[in-house]
């Protein structure tokens, strides 16, 4: 089973060290918490995971692969999937079809094709729009399918992104934030469906401001602080260090 | 009914009133009217992909009308190869110059892109009159008519009216499908775009290709309606009219732009008070449409219905379907 592990990596943005010598891991199956204060580099270290970044020094490895030097969608077709702290989703586009986007790789019809209507792209379509169609269903969106997304409040907008990073057949999906602005019902929604996707063999790596959330649900937890890895560990050692209660937790 | 299958008989019910235009009205300059507005269409169709679907801002699409109608001119009529050689060399020609000219400058940023795109269509207009002995200069160049049955208004007015609906069934399917959604992905979120692994600079190549394409065939078809070409005929305004139609019609929208050309190029001919005002009534009409109405004509439907048909709120919350998630996981696989 492939691990998606970033190794000994760096940033800087300008003079600003945004991270240094950082390691994480992600086992398949596994839900990996990634905490820590403002400005310590979680989303940082998750742009450069997801290929969004580069790194300045340090690599991107998934199994034996190395994916330093790969660019962001060569990432998403080995399977890494991600979501947004803030949605970014296409507005004038029904739910259905955010969610079919996130199918892209699967789609093998070329620009003549779709313009000719021909049957690899029928075939395309036919099977991305079911397979969205169902993953919608699982996350609790089959009543909005036909809706348009601007139409969506916050929440059903999280949940969207879910799907559609879902529809990518993920090996590896990195949540960053999906907690943010739910109410308690959304997040126990959230909560089982990303054990759903533990169960079903998916790594997910989440970033999160809500420690609870993220110690109930997580396997192994990596703190960060000013761009270092402060702890990791389980999530009760992690959640009783002193110096990660000193730094962030708070008394 | 579904909604695509409504709009596939709307499509076909108007192509057959557009088709029988000819048996209602024996007002040759009706006719040619609508021929006029059938080539601007072919020529729209696929610059909107650019504008309204990939949000890429070119207002140098006259130098690929340009580029089509002399390739057509000089063939056709100078050299004089047959007219459906010169009007395919028309087509490939746009698709040559739209991909040499997307690039190097669709790595850009959109306002540089625009630039470009302006420069490129500033060169065609200079080349056009400096080249006299190719494009006759300021003299400009006889274009033959299509042969046969298609040299009457008539015949040329269907000619253009199948290509046209060739071209919107194109492009209806390039815009609803997969292709479709990525383009609306560049346009609206490249960072949401390329984490699903869509090749942004690929799928802006493509269509833009695609439009010059579509431009250097619109170009052979509209030297032929001119009948007489000079570097005047390819003036800067055409590029503007071309982008106000699609703003007018209004983004991710392929019925809207096509009301906006039909619209914007019928009313002055037709409302003659209109026609005195010339590009004041484009002015007027685009600043209605950008301060009320940003999202276009097009949209209109959309806007209306979400106004008077208020979604219900559900109280109850998301509720996930954790057994089918798990199913559609399990089925779908993981790459």
């Amino acid at each position: 089973m492939k691990t998606l592990q970033a190794k000994g990596v760096s940033k800087s943005f300008g003079g600003l060290k945004a991270l240094s010598d950082v390691s994480i891991e992600v086992r398949p199956g596994e839900i990996h918490g990634l905490i820590g204060p403002n400005g310590s580099g979680k989303t940082t270290l998750l742009n450069m995971i997801c290929g969004y970044y580069r790194v300045d020094d340090g690599r991107i490895l998934l199994g034996d692969e190395d994916l330093t030097g790969q660019d962001i969608q060569t990432r998403a077709r080995l399977g890494i999937a991600r979501t947004f702290q803030k949605p970014r989703l296409l507005q004038d586009l029904t739910v259905l079809e955010n969610a079919m986007l996130g199918a892209w790789t699967d789609h093998e019809a070329s620009f003549l094709e779709t313009a000719f209507a021909l049957p690899r792209n029928r075939k395309d379509e036919a099977r991305s729009r079911d397979y969205a169609r169902e993953l919608l269903h699982g996350v609790g969106l089959g009543y909005a399918v036909d809706r348009r997304a601007n139409l969506l409040e916050h929440g059903e907008q999280r949940f969207l992104e879910v799907a559609r990073a879902l529809a990518l057949r993920p090996r590896f999906v990195l949540l960053d934030e999906p907690a943010g602005g739910l109410t308690d019902h959304e997040i126990d929604s959230l909560e089982r469906i990303v054990l759903t996707l533990k169960d079903a063999g998916i790594g997910v790596l989440i970033v999160e401001h809500h420690t609870d959330f993220v110690f109930r649900i997580s396997d192994r937890v990596t703190v960060l602080h000013l761009g270092r890895l402060l702890k990791h560990g389980d999530p009760h050692t992690v959640e009783t260090d002193q110096e990660v209660i000193n730094v962030y937790l708070g008394a | 009914m579904s909604p695509n299958v409504r709009k596939f008989i709307g499509a076909l019910a108007f192509l057959v009133v557009a088709a029988a235009l000819p048996f209602v009205t024996d007002n040759i300059y009706y006719i040619r009217i609508a021929t006029l507005i059938g080539i601007y269409w072919i020529l729209v169709a696929g610059l909107n992909l650019v504008i309204g679907y990939c949000g890429q801002i070119s207002i140098g699409h006259v130098g690929l009308l340009a580029l089509g109608a002399y390739c057509f001119a000089i063939l056709a009529g100078k050299a004089g190869v047959d007219p459906w050689v010169a009007t395919a060399a028309s087509a490939l020609l746009g698709g040559l110059c739209g991909l040499a000219l997307g690039l190097p400058s669709l790595r850009l940023p959109g306002f540089y892109f625009a630039m470009t795109t302006l420069a490129f269509g500033m060169i065609v207009a200079e080349l056009s009159v400096a080249w006299e002995w190719l494009t006759g200069g300021g003299v400009g160049l006889m274009v033959p008519f299509y042969p046969g049955e298609f040299a009457s208004p008539w015949g040329f007015y269907w000619l253009v009216v199948g290509i046209a609906a060739i071209v919107s069934w194109l492009v209806w399917n390039l815009g609803r499908h997969a292709w479709g959604r990525a383009m609306i992905s560049v346009r609206d979120s490249e960072v949401a775009a390329a984490a699903v692994g869509v090749p942004i600079y690929k799928i802006k190549l493509y269509v833009f290709t695609f439009s010059g394409v579509l431009a250097g065939l619109a170009g052979a078809l509209f030297a032929s309606y001119q009948s007489y070409i000079t570097p005047e005929t390819f003036v800067f305004e055409l590029s503007m009219f071309f982008f106000v139609c699609i703003v007018v019609g209004g983004r991710g929208s392929i019925l809207g732009p096509f009301i906006g050309v039909i619209v914007l190029a019928a009313l002055p001919e037709i409302v003659a008070p209109l026609a005195k005002l010339g590009t004041f009534f484009y002015g007027v009409l685009l600043l209605i449409v950008v301060l009320l109405l940003p999202e276009g004509i097009g949209n209109l439907i959309h806007i209306l219905r979400d106004r008077f048909n208020p979604i219900e709120r559900r109280s109850s919350g998301i509720v996930p379907d954790l057994e089918r998630l798990a199913a559609a996981l399990r089925q779908g696989g993981m790459k």
